[in-house]
């Protein structure tokens, strides 16, 4: 054996060359990310598996809303008698007339629709690289912030892709108007970010803790609870024609700043899932 | 505590130059702790491999040999301790280490709706390599797998996905090689490719360093012994 | 030396069996508010049940507030574990999940006194006003972190990350409930019971008070309870 090491040591004196200097050089984090994304686009143009299940899921609830909600176009009758006894106002009378199948609620019932979608399949990136072994081969050569950047980009991809099919037909069987078109716009763009942005890092906070699938969900509601709550205040400007320009800068941005805030927590905080 | 040091039997270090020009790459684990659970897998392994060695980790089945390459490839922080990567006295940082290493091990696996050559592009890729052809091509007919390339992964027997992971762990040359099971599910052709990769490795003129888990006694003759794991309990 | 670690940490210096006085002053200032709260406070007008009603909040108000300043407590531990110096420090991840648990506990209570309030005062248990749409949304992210934790037992080091990370990505939804909720659901919530000029009589300051120091108290002790009880088990696990 201390023959081997002798001959070994030899050949350490053999060469010091600038090579080696070169093979130490990390890669920068944007070629890898762009490199992730375009890996995961190449793979899911195989096997289909997340676009299928989102898209599939979303076309089917799709089905089943519209099934439900045949009924919801007539203006609702008043119901004083189940209103509390006291202090009600014309104001409380006046909202009782408001019909409730209006802009807002269709608005926000496609996001509710499209959060489930978006739940079903999105976390299909980070569980599959658990489980078929690939995440070690990418921690390995990965910058985790690249990782990150990587898959977020591919799930809004994802995600848009499928609001883009979904939302015309959704419009042509439930009678939605888009409003004012690029608030609207505003408003799809916003919530495309705020759910992408959820999804990726409670998929992979999922996709290491056991039992995944279950979790997923219940570890995701909370937080979708809250951005479908900040939707649905700006699907209420987006359809009030009365809403000032201070107020839909307000409620789109408050929006906007949900998907913001939650990518650049999750951008510092992802390498700490990521890594083991 | 002292009982750690009879369970990482360090040796293998004498025979090294004490000269500064000698060690240009060296591997450090100071003091590696790591458990699961209540169940202790690594006591305080401490040992240093050096430029042009082969440093074998040997032990029986559960005491903790892919643990601890894992370690050193960065993939596990240990409880407590480090093994730290030294390239010419300078530590190297979490990014710049990833691309100074390849590794081999059985739980690493790479894509199988990729071909073999989409994998190799993706990962050269990562790794700041830009893949043309002909290299594409070399690193495949290296390990054996000439004219497979266009093949699904999931095509492939396991030992054709051994071959492919030597392909994925030698792009972009790293200095140091980690092979844990070298020559799981190989042919005998396949580990003639193995030994040649790892005679190639010791003996680069710019420096390389292989860290071998094995058990096999046809591979623990490539180096030296570096660490002999027990298993606890 | 992880005996001895133990022994030096345990916090206050009493002997075992003897109480540490600020603790017998804690139990006796919330038997002082058990008893203030029916009759060093009068009724309040305005509340039903000739102002009874208001008798709740003596206990709901300090529940809800600790409820989130433990989450942030939580939370604060949450980051010491994830970019503190110390490497691996299960201390700052037990103290984390600790006041998950207990913010939790409190969280819970303050809905449930909160909800009978509500029907004894405005005949309906449930109203979705903002702070009752606020504290079920507190309630969900509690048990989501309590859930991932549940998942994670058997893998400290990973469970000690991810609840971590959790509890740091939380704080995204949890700072909107603040200020985007109270102005989603405006028109909708009844009259702000703080504000009513009944509260802000000295029988009521009297009573509330030393409600919040009795809570207060009641938290820091509970806390030091399940940080012993963890560090017992720590300390077992390594010995074994």
């Amino acid at each position: 054996m201390s023959g081997n090491t002798a001959a070994n040591s030899s050949v350490n004196n053999a060469g010091i060359s600038v090579g080696n200097q070169a093979a130490v050089k990390a890669a920068n984090w944007l070629p890898q990310a762009i490199a992730l994304y375009k890996k995961d686009i190449l793979a899911e143009t195989r096997t289909r598996v997340a676009i299928n299940s989102v898209g599939l899921f979303a076309f089917a609830s799709l089905f089943l809303l519209t099934l439900a909600t045949r009924g919801l176009g007539e203006v609702q009758s008043i119901r004083i008698l189940s209103l509390p006894l006291h202090g009600i106002t014309l104001a409380d009378v006046e909202k009782a007339q408001i019909p409730a199948w209006t802009g807002p609620s269709k608005l926000g019932l496609l996001w509710v629709l499209l959060c489930f979608a978006a739940f079903a399949g999105l976390a299909h990136g980070f569980v599959h690289e658990e489980e078929a072994g690939t995440g070690t081969a990418l921690r390995l050569t990965m910058n985790p912030q690249a990782v990150y950047v990587g898959k977020l980009s591919f799930n809004l991809t994802l995600l848009s892709l499928i609001a883009v099919l979904v939302t015309p037909f959704y419009m042509g069987l439930t009678g939605m108007h888009a409003g004012a078109w690029p608030a609207f716009l505003v408003v799809m763009l916003g919530g495309c970010l705020g759910l992408g942005s959820t999804a990726t890092i409670i998929a992979v906070l999922a996709s290491k803790a056991r039992g995944s699938g279950a979790l997923f969900g219940a570890i995701g509601l909370p937080i979708i609870v809250v951005f479908l709550m900040l939707l649905l205040n700006a699907a209420n400007t987006l359809y009030n024609a009365e809403a000032t320009t201070m107020r839909m800068v307000q409620d789109f941005g408050g929006l906007m700043s949900f998907g913001v805030l939650l990518i650049s927590v999750s951008a510092f905080t992802f390498k700490f899932v990521w890594e083991e | 505590m002292d009982q750690a040091e009879v369970n990482a039997e360090v040796t293998g270090l004498t025979a090294r130059n004490s000269d500064a020009e000698a060690r240009r790459i060296c591997i450090r684990f100071r003091e590696v702790t790591h458990r699961f659970g209540p169940r202790s897998v690594l006591e305080n392994i401490s040992a240093e491999v050096h430029t042009g060695q082969v440093g074998i980790i040997t032990g029986s089945n559960g005491s903790g040999k892919s643990t601890l390459l894992r370690v050193a490839a960065g993939l596990l922080t240990p409880m407590a301790g480090e093994v730290e990567i030294q390239v010419d006295g300078r530590t190297l940082c979490p990014d710049d280490r990833r691309s100074a290493i390849g590794l081999v091990a059985p739980d690493l696996t790479l894509y199988r709706e990729l071909t073999g050559a989409e994998n190799l592009s993706f990962f050269a890729r990562l790794r700041g390599i830009d893949p043309t052809r002909e290299m594409l091509i070399e690193a495949l007919t290296e390990v054996g797998l000439r004219g497979r390339g266009r093949d699904m992964v999931s095509g492939y027997s396991s030992g054709m996905r051994q071959r492919l992971k030597y392909a994925f762990a030698m792009l972009g040359r790293p200095p140091i090689l980690m092979l844990d099971e070298p020559t799981a599910n190989l042919d005998v052709e396949g580990i003639a490719m193995v030994e040649r990769v790892v005679a190639i490795q010791k003996a680069r003129p710019d420096g390389g360093i292989v860290l071998v888990a094995t058990n096999e006694p046809r591979e623990t003759a490539w180096g030296i012994p570096l660490i002999q794991l027990e298993a606890t309990r | 030396m992880a005996q001895t670690g133990t022994a030096n940490n345990t916090g206050s210096a009493t002997a075992p069996g003897r109480l540490a006085p600020w603790k017998i002053a804690c139990g006796a200032i919330m038997v002082y508010v058990i008893y203030g709260s029916f009759f060093v406070a009068g009724g309040a007008e305005g509340f039903r049940v000739g102002g009874d009603g208001a008798r709740a909040i003596f206990f709901h108000v300090p529940a809800a507030i600790l409820s989130s300043v433990l989450y942030f407590a939580g939370m604060w531990y949450a980051a010491v574990f994830l970019f503190g110096k110390k490497q691996n420090d299960m201390e700052a991840d037990a103290k984390s999940g600790i006041c998950m648990e207990l913010g939790a506990l409190f969280c819970l209570l303050a809905t449930i006194t909160g909800s009978i309030f509500a029907g004894i005062q405005w005949g309906v248990f449930w109203n979705w006003d903002p702070r009752e749409t606020s504290i079920i949304v507190m309630l969900l992210l509690y048990a989501a972190y309590l859930i991932l934790r549940g998942a994670m037992a058997g893998k400290p080091a990973a469970r000690a990350r991810l609840s971590a990370v959790y509890a740091l990505i939380a704080l995204v939804p949890a700072q909107y409930l603040i200020w985007a909720v109270p102005r989603l659901l405006e028109g909708n919530h009844p009259t702000n019971t703080l504000r009513d000029p009944a509260m802000t009589s000295l029988g009521y300051k009297l009573v509330l008070y030393p409600s919040f120091l009795a809570f207060a108290m009641l938290t820091v002790w509970l806390f030091q309870l399940r940080f012993r009880a963890y560090r017992l088990a720590a300390s077992r696990e390594e010995t074994l």
